[in-house]
């Protein structure tokens, strides 16, 4: 009965905007037609590149709209090219078309009018097949408000992994890790803030050690900092004087942490890839005794997006691309744990049956953990979070 | 006739007494150097507006001294400035000494040869390959423990030792050392015939001075002023290096230039006022410590002065550099041990500690990464290629202006002689921010002729460099002698002076297009990312720390600057005998 009327409501809403919307994007289908869409990218991972390949073949099929991705090392740089575009001047036929990002680059764009939008909710299949009430991480990336100004692309979620062989039992809290390093010193580590993954270490521990966790949600300049975050300090310090390498390098990042687990100089390592184990044992890069688990808690878990610079020449292409990764066929190939693995941001009640039975049937890799094993979702603290425990975490222990 | 012939013979003024132009001369040196200027001033002025909080983007239009301020107060600079010095300063004086020791120990030995040809591989190796072999090598989980594991020293699993990374960062002054000794060796090689060292050496022995003794007091002075331009240039990248620290040196704190790194990339853009402040800091360092450099040297030659002509044939401080020479050959089978190990790895499936070889190979490694190798090659040798075909055609022209003004005052050519120092001296990641924004202005950004020029911009000093003292050093006489023979004066400095300056040519050539093929940042900030080279590839997968994936590209990218190193170590010796052969087959078939 909920559901007809859900479903009636759907499409009286979709009967009086979509007769304007649809001409609008026969219009920008028309328009992109042609266009190239220059598409940066964190471009560190083989199959992700193979993935948008994938994505630029059918789009060039389906659109004739050209996809050529730019792999970047930091997506950062994408954000200082459009800045440096903006401080010569060059306001039409930007170099960047399309931007993967979330977060602080987010924040840092939206906040400099740097992007073009809104634009994500117009979209044909953001409207078809997006529940924004699902998540909240689809409206706050951060905490910052997405208002339109990015289309959301996939999910992530913290997950760590250990190898079986040397490990029967895996702690599964902060306070277990610290008693596990303190156990068996230098096997415990975590990548160097702000690293994304490490600064998102640094949220794990405050959400479970300190006792302020609704002060998390609010700007960092509205909260006592200090109080707050005190206990997660007095934790790293213990953590730090048994960690790895006695807390005087940390990894820069997922890859280095897996190697490391396979070196088997560390226990645990730690990715925002729920199929990055999978993955790398597929590869050859991880025993297949590695499994995948979470806190007990819950970990952090955010959505990334797809966004267009404002001074853009092919903005009509771009959202072309931007929707078509968000039809269900774009989505499954990505959560396909041989092909990427990265979790669907399209509701599953909103699917069409065939399509649900696809995701039904997609294949999990032996270390991949199911959508209920993954367990609760920790938000994202407020974006101005990140920084702070940067910065203070930097004047601590980097120097 | 067209126009630019018409110009060109009238440039290269045939009547006069030299080969290169009279008439033209300051305006050529004018505007190369305007040429030079142009890039130096916009990154310069690019980044010292916003050291001092002026960045219209932002909507920042005030000037202040904020940026400083925080500067200032942020305890990571001071730590990072710390090790900055340590690593910077050591690791080209440790580089001095052991390339100066192999070289007093080795020259004109016949086993030399061997290291002599050792040296262009490891030259040509890309500085993030030659780290990630090295953290391979020496890390406790490395190859090193592993031979010995664990049968000697009892580890099943890695011990938890800082043999990489450490804070003091020792691991990243030996990654230095081993990157710049093969260098500043060759360099010093190229120099060799120019201060007769042969002559020298015999004179010295046959007075009965030892041949350690001999280099100290009479090669080693002689030798010093023609490298201290190279060595210069590795003082500021030891300095100023990003990859090599990124992957081997400290990281809390990092040294200075990575510390930049991070602030010019941090999603805040506020960063970028506190980076800009500290990149120009940067600057003045470079300035002060080769200003230092240079007294400390002249106070060193001032206080052996006494000694190095006292006469006697032997002294204590030979023992220098035997001590340099173990520790040079030490580095240099480390640096090759490296260089194995990448080729190992880019075949490798299965490779777990304490294994001392992989459990099980693979092609799929080289095979996945081979649709992208077409494209990735062909941009890299094409921008390599034309930079540094380039880069050579306008250091010879600098050279022979150079050598014709010499004694009547040029002060044009001089700025040159400094000018083209300057992009190398500059921090690359806040000098090249500051281009960006003028290669907008021009409409050039992502282009493939901007990323050819940048290129050319780094390889010009090193060519020029190398070229400088060989050129300059030539025995004029040979030229006007044939001049006088045949007045055709084009055709015999090709054939005469040119041919003559074969390996020094080779030489520059080999190592413009080594480091044309090396750089990183100019590539993907004037080329946007839309031009992806061997190095940006391998820097990108660098990055993600999966060593057989580096192993791959980084075998690639070295296989062309290993080439043209080979040729320029093979042909010039042999150039006439296979022209000869050539010549006598032709005439042997049109007779036929």
């Amino acid at each position: 009965m909920i559901k007809s009327i859900l479903a009636a409501s759907i499409s009286s809403a979709l009967l009086f905007t979509s007769p304007i919307t649809k001409a609008d994007w026969q219009d920008i289908q028309q328009e992109a037609q042609g266009q190239t869409v220059y598409f940066n990218a964190w471009g560190g991972a083989d199959n992700i590149n193979q993935y948008i390949q994938w994505a630029a073949d059918r789009i060039e099929d389906q659109y004739q709209v050209t996809l050529k991705q730019v792999k970047l090392t930091d997506t950062a740089d994408a954000v200082n090219r459009v800045l440096a575009e903006k401080a010569a001047g060059q306001d039409t036929q930007g170099s960047i078309d399309l931007i993967w990002l979330n977060g602080e680059n987010f924040r840092a764009m939206k906040g400099n009018q740097l992007l073009f939008g809104p634009f994500s909710q117009a979209l044909p299949n953001y409207q078809n097949y997006v529940d924004e009430n699902a998540r909240q991480s689809l409206t706050q990336d951060f905490g910052t408000q997405v208002d339109g100004m990015e289309s959301p692309w996939g999910m992530a979620q913290v997950i760590f992994m250990y190898d079986t062989a040397t490990l029967s039992t895996p702690p599964k809290s902060m306070t277990q890790l610290l008693a596990y390093a303190q156990a068996n010193p230098g096997r415990i580590t975590y990548p160097e803030p702000p690293q994304f993954l490490g600064s998102t270490f640094l949220k794990q521990a405050l959400y479970e050690l300190s006792p302020h966790r609704k002060a998390l949600s609010q700007p960092v300049d509205q909260v006592d900092f200090k109080k707050v975050t005190a206990p997660l300090w007095a934790y790293l310090d213990q953590l730090h004087s048994v960690a790895w390498r006695r807390g005087q390098n940390f990894p820069s990042g997922a890859e280095e942490m897996m190697r490391l687990l396979d070196d088997q100089e560390i226990d645990v390592a730690l990715s925002f890839d729920v199929s990055a184990a999978s993955v790398q044992i597929d590869q050859g890069n991880l025993p297949d005794t590695v499994r995948s688990y979470v806190f007990q808690g819950g970990t952090i878990g955010n959505t990334h997006f797809l966004a267009i610079p404002y001074n853009s020449s092919a903005t009509a292409g771009a959202q072309v691309v931007a929707n078509f990764l968000l039809s269900p066929e774009a989505q499954i190939h990505k959560q396909t744990p041989t092909v990427w693995g990265d979790l669907s941001v399209l509701s599953y009640d909103k699917l069409s049956a065939a399509d649900q039975q696809k995701f039904d049937d997609l294949p999990r890799g032996i270390a991949t953990l199911s959508i209920e094993e993954l367990g609760q979702t920790l938000p994202e603290p407020h974006s101005s979070w990140v920084s702070a425990l940067e910065t203070e975490w930097r004047k601590r222990y980097a120097n | 006739m067209p126009f630019h012939q018409h110009a060109f013979l009238k440039f290269f003024d045939l009547e006069s007494r030299c080969f290169m132009p009279t008439k033209y001369r300051k305006m050529t040196t004018g505007l190369i150097c305007a040429l030079l200027l142009l890039p130096i001033f916009a990154g310069l002025v690019g980044t010292l507006l916003p050291a001092f909080h002026y960045f219209p983007p932002l909507g920042e239009t005030e000037f202040s001294f904020t940026p400083w301020q925080n500067l200032f107060s942020n305890t990571e600079f001071f730590a990072s400035l710390k090790l900055t010095l340590i690593t910077g300063i050591l690791a080209p004086i440790m580089a001095l000494w052991l390339a100066l020791a192999l070289l007093a120990w080795g020259y004109e030995k016949p086993f030399f040869r061997p290291i002599e040809n050792l040296l262009a591989p490891i030259l040509a190796i890309p500085h993030a390959a030659i780290a990630i072999g090295l953290v391979f090598l020496l890390s406790p989980s490395g190859w090193l423990v592993r031979l010995f594991s664990p049968w000697l020293t009892g580890f099943e699993r890695p011990p938890n030792w800082i043999s990489v990374q450490d804070p003091y960062g020792l691991s990243l002054i030996f990654a230095l050392v081993i990157k710049e000794m093969p260098y500043l060796l060759f360099v010093m090689l190229a120099s060799m015939k120019s201060i007769q060292a042969r002559d020298s050496l015999q004179a010295c022995q046959s007075l009965g001075y030892g041949r350690f003794t001999a280099w100290r007091k009479v090669l080693i002075p002689q030798l010093y002023p023609l490298i201290r331009l190279p060595l210069f240039i590795v003082i500021s990248f030891s300095l100023t290096v990003v990859d090599l620290a990124l992957i081997i040196g400290p990281n809390t704190p990092s040294t200075l230039a990575v510390t930049l790194f991070r602030w010019f990339n941090d999603p805040d853009l506020t960063m970028r006022f506190n980076a800009s402040a500290g990149a120009i800091s940067l600057m003045l360092i470079i300035i002060v410590v080769l200003a230092g450099w240079e007294l400390s040297h002249r106070l060193l030659a001032k206080l052996t002065r006494a000694e190095r002509s006292n006469g006697k044939r032997r002294g204590l401080s030979d023992h220098l550099l035997s001590i340099g020479t173990i520790l040079a050959c030490f580095s240099l089978l480390i640096g090759l041990l490296a260089l194995v190990i990448l080729p190992i790895w880019s075949l490798t499936k299965r490779w777990r500690f304490p294994d001392v070889f992989p459990a099980s190979w693979t092609w799929d490694n080289l095979e996945r990464a081979a649709p992208l190798l077409m494209e990735l090659t062909n941009n890299t040798l094409l921008i390599a290629l034309v930079s540094t075909l380039l880069a050579s055609i306008i250091s010879l022209a600098m050279l022979e202006i150079k050598r014709v003004s010499h004694g009547s005052s040029q002060p044009s050519s001089h700025a040159f002689d400094w000018l083209i120092y300057v992009p190398i001296l500059l921090p690359q990641i806040g000098f090249l921010f500051g281009l960006h924004v003028l290669l907008i202005h021009l409409n050039l950004n992502g282009d493939l002729i901007a990323v050819m020029m940048l290129h050319f911009l780094y390889a010009l000093p090193y060519v020029y460099l190398t070229l400088k003292n060989p050129y300059l050093a030539y025995h004029q006489a040979y030229l006007e002698q044939a001049n006088r023979l045949r007045p055709c004066v084009w055709r015999n400095y090709l054939t005469v002076k040119l041919a003559m300056l074969k390996p020094a040519l080779f030489t520059a050539f080999a190592i413009g297009f080594s480091v044309s093929v090396a750089q990183y940042l100019p590539t993907l900030i004037a080329g946007e990312g839309r031009y992806s080279t061997l190095t940006t590839e391998a820097v990108t997968r660098a990055a993600s720390g999966d060593r057989k994936q580096v192993g791959s590209m980084a075998l690639l990218q070295t296989l062309f600057p290993i080439f043209v190193f080979w040729l320029a170590l093979v042909v010039p010796p042999r150039w006439t005998k296979w022209r000869l052969a050539f010549k006598s087959l032709f005439i042997r078939t049109t007779r036929a």
